[in-house]
C-alpha cells in the first residue's frame, strides 16, 4: 500500500514566479528556502507521485457548472495556463491509477468529487508543483477545489475529504511513496479595494492553530468571518484538506512571510510523515 | 452576481488550442446590458464593480486591460466601505 511519505502546503501567489524579484530579498529567500528544503526531501524519500489540491480560478470551469471538488484522473493535464507565468508550457503527467482510486474511494466514503480526464492547470497548482520538480515529470494528481463561487463547500467538510482522500492514498497499492500538498492562501485579497492588504494577524493565527492541532477553532468558521482576512483566504481549504489527510498530525511552518509585493501572506509548513 | 452567460470564452480543448493559448476575449458572445457592454469597452474597472463582476474575473480583467493592482486598487478605493466586523484571531 502507499504511504504518505510528504506533506506540506505551500502558498500560491503567482508574482512568486512572475515578479519573484519584486519581494524584499530576505522574505523571498526565507520562502523559496522552504520549497527548496521540501523538494529536497522529495528526492531523499524517493516521492513516485504527488497529490496536489488547490482552487479553481475560473480556468476550467465556469458558472454553469461548477464543482465544489474536481480530480483530475487523465494520463495528462496541461499547464500553466498564463501565458505570462514564467514557467514552461508543457503536459504534465497524470497518475490515472491513483486518481481513478482516489475518486472510487472518497465516493465510496460519502463525498461527491467531480472528475476530469483533462485539467487545465494555473498558477494554483503549477507555482507550487514547479517549485517541487523543475522537470515537471513527477506524475501529479490535481484536485480542483471551488474556494471562490458561493456556496462553497464549509472547511469542515473540506477538512473531512481530506480525511477521506488520505485513507484512499494509503489503500492504493499502486504506488509505494506518494506526496500530497496543498496550495493557496493564506490571506489576500483580489478585485476588491482591499487589493494588496494582508491580514497578517489571521495568518499566524492559523499556522498556530495547524501547528497546535487547534482545529476545530478554524473549522467552525463561517465563510463570512473568514472573508474578514480576504476573499482569497478561502483558499484554506486546500490546507484544511491536506491537515485532514495527515490527521492528528500537527504541521509544523518552514517560513511565513508577509510579502506586499506578492500581496499575500506567504507560508510554508510540512506535515511530520514518519 | 448574474448568471446570464452566453458561449463560454474557452476555445476547443486539446494540445493545439492549449499550445496556443486562449482565444481572446469576446464580449460580443456575451448577454450584456447596455451598462455591462459599457463598462466592458470603457474599461470601466469601478463601473463593472458596482455592477457586481466577481471578484476573480475583475482581477483577471484588470490585468488584460494593463491595470496594475495599485492602479485599479485606487480606482476601487472609494467603493470600499470600512469593515467594523472582527474575525476570532481579532479578539
Amino acid at each position: 500500500m502507499a504511504e504518505i511519505v510528504l506533506a506540506y502546503c505551500a502558498s500560491h501567489a503567482p508574482m512568486m514566479s512572475a515578479a519573484r524579484q519584486a519581494a524584499p530579498k530576505e522574505q523571498g529567500d526565507n520562502f523559496f528556502r522552504a520549497l527548496d528544503r521540501i523538494r529536497e526531501q522529495a528526492v531523499e524519500r524517493g516521492v513516485q507521485a504527488c497529490v496536489v489540491l488547490s482552487n479553481e480560478h475560473f480556468t476550467n470551469f465556469f458558472l454553469e457548472n461548477f464543482p465544489q471538488t474536481c480530480i483530475g484522473v487523465g494520463e495528462k493535464n496541461w499547464g500553466p495556463t498564463e501565458e505570462w507565468l514564467p514557467i514552461d508550457k508543457v503536459w504534465i503527467p497524470g497518475h490515472p491509477g491513483l486518481a481513478n482510486h482516489i475518486a472510487e474511494r472518497t465516493l465510496a466514503s460519502g463525498f461527491d468529487p467531480a472528475f476530469s480526464h483533462q485539467l487545465e492547470l494555473d498558477h494554483g497548482i503549477m507555482t507550487v508543483y514547479y517549485e517541487l520538480d523543475h522537470d515537471m515529470k513527477l506524475p501529479l494528481v490535481p484536485i480542483v477545489q471551488n474556494c471562490a463561487v458561493p456556496p462553497l463547500m464549509p472547511v469542515r467538510r473540506a477538512y473531512e475529504f481530506g480525511r477521506a482522500l488520505g485513507d484512499a492514498i494509503r489503500s492504493y497499492d499502486g504506488l509505494a511513496r506518494v506526496a500530497v500538498i496543498g496550495a493557496g492562501g493564506l490571506s489576500h485579497w483580489i478585485g476588491t479595494p482591499r487589493v494588496g492588504d494582508i491580514e497578517e494577524e489571521f495568518d499566524r493565527w492559523f499556522l498556530q492553530r495547524l501547528e497546535r492541532g487547534e482545529l476545530d477553532q478554524v473549522l467552525d468558521m463561517p465563510d463570512s468571518e473568514i472573508e474578514l482576512a480576504g476573499n482569497g483566504s478561502h483558499e484554506i481549504r486546500s490546507w484544511l484538506a491536506v491537515a485532514g489527510a495527515l490527521a492528528p498530525t500537527n504541521s509544523r511552518t518552514l517560513a511565513y512571510e508577509p510579502i506586499y509585493p506578492w500581496i499575500t501572506g506567504m507560508a510554508v509548513a510540512e506535515f511530520d510523515t514518519r | 452576481m448574474r448568471l446570464r452567460l452566453g458561449p463560454r470564452r474557452r476555445g476547443s480543448r486539446g494540445h493545439a488550442a492549449a499550445a496556443t493559448g486562449r482565444a481572446s476575449f469576446d464580449a460580443g458572445r456575451y448577454e450584456l446590458t447596455d451598462d455591462e457592454r459599457a463598462a466592458f469597452e470603457s474599461k470601466d474597472v469601478a463601473g463593472l464593480y458596482q455592477l457586481g463582476l466577481h471578484a476573480v474575473l475583475l482581477n483577471r480583467f484588470c490585468r488584460a486591460a494593463g491595470y496594475s493592482r495599485d492602479d485599479y486598487r485606487k480606482l476601487l478605493e472609494p467603493f470600499g466601505a470600512p469593515e467594523e466586523r472582527k474575525g476570532r484571531w481579532q479578539r
